[in-house]
Parts: C-alpha cells; structure tokens; sequence
C-alpha cells in the first residue's frame, strides 16, 4: 500500500483516491481527510459514525497540535495517534489539511505509520507546486 | 439594429466579472490548491462587493487554511456584522476562541449558532469540548494545592527528555524540568486530552488512553485516565517500544504517588 502511493504522486492532489489507499490498511475502519477550517474533503467511515462532527473534531484536535506540537508546545508534527481501549486514530498533518484513520486495537502502528507518512509526504510534494 | 449588436457583443467581452463570478473562481482556485491566489481573488471582489457574505466567509475559509488566524477572524467578524446568526462564522470565531484558549466565548458564539440552526453537528461536537475545558478550568480552580511529587519516587528514565504529570483539572503536579512554562504546558496537555477524547467519543471509540505525537527530532508519549494525565518526551530515535515500557513503568509510579 505504501508503495502504491510512493508509485503514483498524483494521488497526493487526489485526495479521495489516497484516503481509498490508505483505508486499504489491515485493521483500518475508515477515515476523512479534512480542511484546517474543519470541512470535510473526504471522508470513509462506518455508517453509524457522522462525518462532520468528527471532522470537526479532528481538525480542532490537529490545529492545537500544530500550534502546541510535538512538545506540546509550538512546532511542526508529521503524525499522531491516540488511544482508546476499543480503538486508535490516527491523524497526520499536510498543507491543505489533515488526514485521520480510525483503526481496530490490533492495528499495526509501524504499518499505518509508514502508510501515512507516505500519504503526507505525497500530499506535501504535490500541493507544494 | 446591427451597430447595436456588434457593440452589445464588443461591450460583452470587455465586461469585467462580477463578484459573484470572481468568487466562483476563486473557489476552482481553492479546490486546485491555488490558495493565495484564491484569496487574492476573493480579496479584489470584496473591494467592488464589500457587503457578500459569500465573500468574506470564503475569506475565512481560505485563511483558515493558510494559518492565518488573525485575518480569519475579521473576515468572519464581517460575516457576523452582515449576518449575525450565521452559522458557518460562528462556528470559524468558535473554533478560533478554542484555539487561542478562550472557551467561554467559544460556548457563547455556538450557542448563538445552535439557538439559530439547532441541527448543527459540527456546533454540538465543539460546545462538547467547550464544555469540558471550562469545567476543567473551574475544578483547578476549586482543587486543594499539590504537595508536589518527589522525583526520585517516579524512576524517570534517562533518555526521557520531559516530563509531566498533571491531573485532568489541568493541576501541575510534576514536571521535569520545572520552567516557568510547565504550568501552561500542563493545561495544554490537559486540552489536547480533552479534545482527543472528544474525537474518540465521536469515532465510535472509548475514552483516550494512550496517546503518541511524533514530531522532527521527539517524540511524546502520553498516557492517562480519568484522573490524571502523563507525558514522557523522548529523542526520535528510542525505540517506541521502549518509550512505552518506560511510560507504562512510571505511570504505575505517578498513579501510586497520587492514591
């Protein structure tokens, strides 16, 4: 999966079709790519889960992270992940916005870390132009 | 009859754009990834068209992305001047007073979106978080001082860069080492928690637990329950399995000091 998106860059500008990589993932339940003011760019999720409000969610949670990351303080971070005992999301930062995975307990963390690095990597070469 | 067409058609090609047309353009422009030409756009059309909602709101909307907090506010200030109920502005100043740690002004302006629009999820899901950063600033403010916690007790490990042990009030209760920054930095932690717990609650998930936050050259580790909250930074290059074992270790720790 991960060579799937290194293989195509032009996926880092369609953001649709990289969230339909990454949710390729094993253990990945769904996902949303969403602008830094909070509106949903994409968005996969199960169908009991409501797109917008977790959108909303997760840009606020990645805007104080940018603004307080990785220290917590002011800086830059490429990724997150947070916990819960039935499940984790992950969140990953790029120019136009954030990308989030929610994923089962027994997700691989190295597997989806490098899948999403990838993804922002593409996003950040392709919206850089 | 002729003349009148050839200069109807001449005049129609030199017409400059309406507003309306320049800022359909510089939506196109937004969804390209063309920001700053987009909100360079936007910004000529409002100088012919000041008063469009429309405008100002796409303003906020593309400054937002940009990281431009302060001209996101005035553009959705304007918004709010034109229309003083309309929620997508509100819900841009709401998100900005989260950000800047105001959430008493970010509950009042989604109250007033929500008492306008009360299907607004998006509202819901924010007052939420609102909602419980001003309880948490309440009970710190009630809660009985810190005795402090002895660092020798806690076994920090050596690689560890900082650390943090707060409690969900956003009480500091231990940091090392302790600068003059530990308590904002402990209320900031407190919030990230309390933001991330929100999204996992939205997510279908249980309450956060264990968190990871890379960032160029560290890498935080956070754990917590609903009493308290712990974070270890450590150099990007300490195997995660190893910071874990070590959060876990002086976690048990912290939790001992605190019963």
């Amino acid at each position: 999966m991960t060579a799937a998106i290194l293989e195509r860059p032009a996926l880092g500008r369609d953001l649709r079709g990289l969230l339909a990589e990454l949710l390729k993932l094993e253990h990945i339940t769904g996902g949303l790519v969403v602008a830094p003011d909070g509106l949903t760019i994409a968005a996969d999720l199960p169908r009991e889960i409501e797109a917008e409000p977790l959108s909303a969610l997760a840009a606020t949670l990645g805007r104080e992270l940018e603004l307080r990351g990785p220290k917590l303080r002011r800086g830059t971070f490429p990724m997150a992940q947070f916990a819960s005992v039935s499940g984790t999301a992950f969140l990953g930062s790029t120019p136009v916005g954030f990308i989030m995975l929610l994923g089962e307990p027994r997700a691989d963390w190295d597997a989806i870390r490098a899948g999403l690095r990838a993804a922002v990597g593409a996003v950040y070469r392709a919206w850089a132009r | 009859m002729v003349f009148a067409r050839i200069w109807h058609m001449i005049g129609g090609r030199r017409r400059q754009p309406t507003s309306a047309q320049m800022f359909r353009q510089a939506q196109r422009l937004r969804d390209e990834g063309r920001f700053e030409h987009a909100a360079e756009l936007v910004e000529t059309a409002l100088l012919s068209d000041p008063g469009s909602v429309v405008g100002h709101l796409l303003a906020g909307s593309l400054h937002m992305t940009l990281r431009e907090t302060g001209q996101a506010r005035t553009s959705f200030e304007r918004v709010v001047a034109l229309e003083p109920t309309q929620p997508r502005a509100l819900l841009g100043l709401a998100r900005i007073a989260i950000e800047e740690g105001e959430p008493a002004t970010c509950r009042e302006l989604l109250s007033r979106a929500l008492a306008r629009y009360p299907d607004f999820p998006e509202a819901r899901a924010l007052l939420e978080v609102a909602r419980g950063l001003e309880a948490s600033a309440d009970a710190k403010g009630a809660a009985a001082p810190s005795n402090g916690i002895r660092a020798d007790r806690l076994r920090l490990p050596a690689e560890s860069r900082e650390a943090l042990f707060v409690r969900r009030d956003a009480t500091l209760l231990f940091a090392a080492p302790r600068g003059p920054r530990a308590e904002a930095v402990a209320a900031s932690a407190v919030k990230l928690a309390r933001i991330a717990t929100a999204m996992l609650a939205r997510a279908g998930l249980g309450p956060l637990r264990h968190a990871v936050i890379e960032g160029a050259a560290e890498t935080t580790y956070l754990r917590t329950d609903d009493a308290a909250l712990l974070t270890l930074a450590f150099d990007s290059d300490v195997k995660a399995a190893t910071a874990v074992a070590h959060l876990e270790r002086v976690w048990g720790s912290c939790r001992s000091e605190l019963a």
